[in-house]
């Protein structure tokens, strides 16, 4: 089960790498670049998930832990990834922004225009 | 005042400062400017005393969480900042280098519109660059990569309405997230293959279990930072970037920012994480041979430039080859003298670079403010209507060249001769390097000094904003090159000695405030 999500997440790191190489639309680009932040979130939360005794391990949430019988989920991981999360929409949302006015200036959202500065 | 109690400020200042930012502007532009040169002001403070305290008493430790190294069931649930001798040096250089960029945009972005905004961001820069340099915990360090690295996006797109600023920030954000996921990712690794994230922790866990895990993530740590500090097959970027952006933005870029997230970072990963636990030649040896390439491409773009920032855009790679070289050798050959003194001359031609280039930046921003143009063909003749900037600008030349009364000469003199000492082939190479980037200097000074333009004859020095932070570095340049081997021996050798002590690092850790 769990060798299934490492692989899924270097498979969408390696698509982002790919997209990202290979596509030559700025919007494409951006995407190409969540889809690697998401593929490395993945790998974080996975690690973070163990199977201890045959148990599934529940959320790791403080309160009331005294009566909890089963295994808990690695808590720091699961932080990690909230605030990689945040970090990625701020470069997302800057990202989108820059595009935009990337329109606006050369009318294309092709990368291959974006060649004026050279030398 | 015990220097514990003061650290947190480093951060919570500038964060305060940076997010009222917007509020106190309502109170119009004089209170704006004047909230931004106090509270930077507050931050050289702060700084200045952080690292009189590191220097006095030695190392400091700052937990968030537990204060216990051991914690509940023997694992602490805790962030710590670790501060040495080498990140106090780097809160020193930041934070002074960001108040005279804060006191030069005072005049110099006198004509631009959003400028709390742009004010706001300065703050956070500076606030990311001060995190990296005093954080112990790989993620919290992250956290302040992408602080610093989103503010110096925007603030490279800042001037929106040209397609330079835009086309440039939307490559440095391509490259910088890409560099930041490779980051991400042997963060990733590292966790999951010893359960910890502090920094001191994970040397111990490593140089127990030195497994194959920890040397990939070591190369994913050696490719983003390399993409970070603009070292040479990745390089582009940093020249399309930095002229871009406002000129005392390209000050702090170049000056600080690939430094601190580049450089620094590395040295730190590198000495104080991995230590003696990977096979220190090797890894050396990588870093040398990008160095080697990064010290002649940089240099040698330079001569062939016509536009005046990119000229010192290139001349940063060129300058970060030397600092590679310096950490390279002083991995190559750790525990050694050659070493010792690699090392120091590295630390010593960081902390040296950034008042030279801040210098030649706010210079080149003072030319564009007068002129409107930093194209070199028609800048002939400008030491005539603009004498005092000239002056400065010739110092700034030849401190980075390292002429002998100047700081540069001492730092590029011990990278010559630790290299000699380790490898007579990469002193050649160095001082190759140093021949372009005399080229690319005397060039421009030839065109200042040259028979006068009619477009130069308007020109005036700048007014006293613009002109005070210029003089003070070009100062902190002339008395630093007064007592270069004093400075080598008290403050850069003791420093380099403290990157190198990766037990002393990891004992830090067992203290606590």
């Amino acid at each position: 089960m769990i060798q299934f999500q490492f692989i899924v997440a270097f498979l969408m790191i390696a698509l982002g790498i790919y997209a990202f190489l290979a596509k030559r639309n700025l919007l494409k680009l951006v995407l190409a670049l969540n889809i690697i932040d998401s593929g490395i979130h993945l790998l974080l939360i996975s690690l973070g998930y163990r199977m201890e005794l045959n148990e599934v391990p529940t959320a790791p949430i403080y309160t009331g832990y005294e009566t909890l019988k089963s295994p808990m989920v690695g808590p720091l991981p699961q932080a990690l990834v909230l605030t990689s999360i945040v970090i990625g929409v701020c470069v997302l949302s800057l990202a989108v922004a820059l595009t935009i006015n990337a329109y606006r200036h050369y009318g294309t959202l092709d990368v291959r225009a974006l060649r004026r500065l050279r030398g | 005042m015990n220097g514990e109690t003061i650290l947190p400020y480093l951060i919570i200042v500038p964060l305060f400062g940076a997010f009222s930012m917007p509020i106190i502007s309502l109170a119009g532009r004089k209170a704006r400017e004047a909230w931004a040169v106090i509270i930077s002001g507050i931050t050289l403070l702060v700084g200045s005393a952080v690292f009189h305290s590191v220097y006095e008493n030695g190392p400091m430790l700052y937990t968030l969480g537990a204060k216990s190294p051991f914690g509940k069931a023997n694992f602490p649930v805790r962030i710590v900042w670790e501060v040495d001798l080498l990140s106090a040096l780097m809160v020193l250089m930041v934070t002074l280098v960001a108040f005279l960029a804060v006191l030069y945009s005072l005049g110099y972005m006198k004509h631009d519109t959003g400028l709390d905004k742009y004010y706001t961001l300065i703050l956070i820069l500076e606030l990311g660059m001060l995190g990296i340099a005093i954080t112990g915990d790989l993620f919290n360090f992250y956290v302040f990569l992408e602080i610093m690295s989103i503010a110096s996006y925007a603030l490279v797109a800042f001037r929106n309405d040209t397609w330079e600023g835009i086309e440039a920030g939307i490559k440095y954000m391509f490259v910088g997230s890409i560099a930041s996921s490779l980051v991400l990712l042997g963060i990733a690794l590292l966790y999951g293959q010893y359960g910890t994230l502090t920094m001191g922790y994970l040397a111990v866990k490593i140089a127990q279990n030195p497994t194959v895990v920890a040397k990939v993530a070591l190369a994913f740590f050696i490719a983003g930072l390399l993409f970070k500090s603009g070292a040479s097959p990745v390089h582009m970027w940093l020249a399309d970037a930095h002229p871009a952006a406002p000129s005392s933005i390209s000050a702090m870029l170049s000056g600080l920012v690939i430094k601190i997230g580049g450089v620094y970072a590395l040295a730190r990963i590198l000495f104080s994480i991995y230590g003696s636990s990977v096979n220190m030649k090797t890894v050396g040896w990588v870093i040398i041979i990008f160095a080697c390439i990064t010290l002649i491409v940089g240099n040698a773009m330079a001569v062939i430039q016509t536009d005046m920032k990119r000229l010192l855009a290139y001349s940063s790679v060129g300058q970060i080859g030397y600092i590679l070289l310096g950490i390279g050798i002083g991995l190559a050959a750790y525990g050694s003298r050659t070493g010792d003194i690699a090392l120091a001359g590295a630390i010593y031609h960081t902390f040296n670079h950034a008042l030279m280039k801040a210098l030649l930046f706010l210079i080149a921003g003072a030319v564009i403010h007068e002129l409107g143009t930093r194209n070199l063909n028609e800048l002939s003749g400008l030491a005539k209507t603009m004498p005092k900037t000239t002056f400065a600008f010739l110092i700034g030349a030849a401190a980075i060249v390292g002429l002998p009364p100047l700081n540069g000469f001492a730092s590029k003199w011990l990278i010559y001769e630790s290299s000699a000492m380790f490898n007579p082939i990469l002193a050649t190479i160095a001082v190759i390097g140093t021949a372009f980037c005399t080229a690319a200097y005397v060039r421009v000074l030839y065109t200042f000094f040259g028979k006068p333009s009619e477009k130069v004859m308007n020109a005036r020095d700048p007014d006293a904003t613009m002109l005070w932070p210029m003089i003070i570095l070009a100062l902190a340049i002339i008395v630093m090159g007064l007592f270069p081997w004093q400075i080598s021996d008290k403050v850069m050798i003791p420093v380099a000695k403290a990157l190198e002590n990766q037990l002393g690092y990891i004992a830090t850790l067992m203290g606590g405030a």
